[in-house]
């Protein structure tokens, strides 16, 4: 099987042929019979383009063929990167308990700093927010 | 003998704090998962290529539109492929952004939180300075929690996906460039058509329609034009994101 920069390549070459036959229908175009009208009938003119299309949706098919040739057997490699971006997710769970024991530290300080006061009405609210943190937390798996 | 025991676990020690400090910096990590948006413009340059039959319908002769016709429905069919390469990229540099993400492990929040805790007390016989202290030590404990399990996962992640991602962004750019190829052929013919029936327009009956020709020219050349610099652009992107991809893959300490 013709490899994709060979297909590439063949379809390079018949943009250029097309380049090449347009730039020769233009010249002709451009100059003018006496009597004002391009020089080249109208019919010639269209045969021709007709002809310089044909190119181009040859080479755009070719360059198609070369495109799935190079996006073909990626299947494998685009079901790793999806399965490590999970993977990726897990840990930023688990890095995130890490985070949740922090919060915890956080609210048993204050607590102890509510007890060094000596004055229980101030303990309600750290407990109260501590018990709601430990609720909330994810159940060891 | 034990002083010797003594240098070589120094020696040890000091190799391992070599690696740790060879690992990518995150802020590296990250500035490479910022570049992801930028993968937008190959999703919208698939689309263009995807959708270049509608564009080019109105200046096709019947013969020429009948091929035409069976070429879009290949083109149809093999954009989705296309469009999916960028998904599993993107995914992935996300996954790494997040991963490394600043917001995520920055505890800041939580030492103000515990801070701001301990001022609520005024009466406590705690002062300013034992806050201070208290969060520059959890500060110290969030770093030393989080940092090592940060710096394995993005290292294992990137050391996993380097060569799915060598693959994919390789064909991306493959793509992108077929994509500017046969954009340019699209080009040249409904350019192409214009500029050779152009000549033939009778310029004292024809007055409209030499207006409108000429006009629609302009404007069709300005949309290529316009094409063309996407393009460029979405390659040079891709380029850099690739070059920053191999940096922070050599930065990991290999196995």
């Amino acid at each position: 099987m013709a490899d994709q920069h060979d297909i590439e390549a063949l379809a390079d070459s018949l943009s250029a042929s097309a380049d090449a036959l347009h730039a020769h229908l233009m010249r002709a175009l451009r100059k003018p019979a006496p009597d004002g009208a391009p020089a080249m009938s109208q019919g010639t003119a269209q045969a021709l383009f007709e002809n310089e299309v044909l190119l181009r949706q040859r080479a755009n098919s070719l360059y198609l063929d070369s495109a799935r040739l190079a996006a073909a057997g990626l299947g494998g490699a685009q079901q790793q990167l999806l399965e490590l971006a999970r993977r990726a997710e897990d840990a930023i769970a688990r890095i995130d308990r890490v985070k949740d024991m922090i919060d915890l530290t956080a609210e048993l300080l204050s607590l102890g700093a509510a007890v060094a006061t000596g004055k229980p009405d101030h303990l309600a609210a750290p407990l109260e927010k501590l018990k709601h943190h430990l609720a909330a937390l994810p159940a060891p798996g | 003998m034990k002083l010797s025991r003594v240098i070589l676990i120094l020696c040890c020690l000091a190799l391992l704090g070599g690696c740790a400090s060879s690992s990518p910096r995150m802020a590296d990590v990250r500035a490479f998962a910022a570049q992801s948006p930028h993968l937008g413009a190959y999703h919208e340059l698939t689309e263009r290529y995807r959708t270049t039959y509608q564009r080019e319908q109105p200046f096709l002769s019947p013969a020429a539109d009948l091929r035409e016709r069976q070429l879009d429905q290949q083109r149809q069919a093999s954009s989705a492929d296309f469009a999916k390469l960028q998904t599993g990229v993107q995914a992935y540099m996300q996954a790494l952004g997040r991963l490394a993400g600043d917001k995520q492990y920055d505890l800041e929040d939580q030492v103000k939180s515990m801070s701001a805790g301990i001022k609520a007390w005024p009466d406590s016989g705690i002062d300013e300075r034992h806050v201070n202290a208290y969060a520059g030590l959890a500060r110290l404990v969030a770093r030393a929690l989080t940092r090592p399990a940060q710096d394995s996962a993005v290292q294992e992640l990137l050391r996993d996906g380097h060569q799915a991602m060598a693959e994919l962004l390789g064909a991306m750019r493959t793509l992108l460039r077929l994509y500017d190829k046969s954009s340019d052929n699209e080009q040249k013919i409904v350019l192409g058509m214009l500029e050779t029936e152009i000549p033939f327009v009778d310029t004292r009956r024809d007055r409209l329609l030499l207006a409108l020709s000429r006009s629609l020219q302009h404007d069709k050349q300005a949309e290529y034009h316009l094409t063309g610099v996407r393009n460029t652009q979405a390659q040079q992107n891709l380029a850099a994101i690739e070059q920053a991809h191999r940096a922070l893959f050599n930065q990991i300490p290999q196995q």
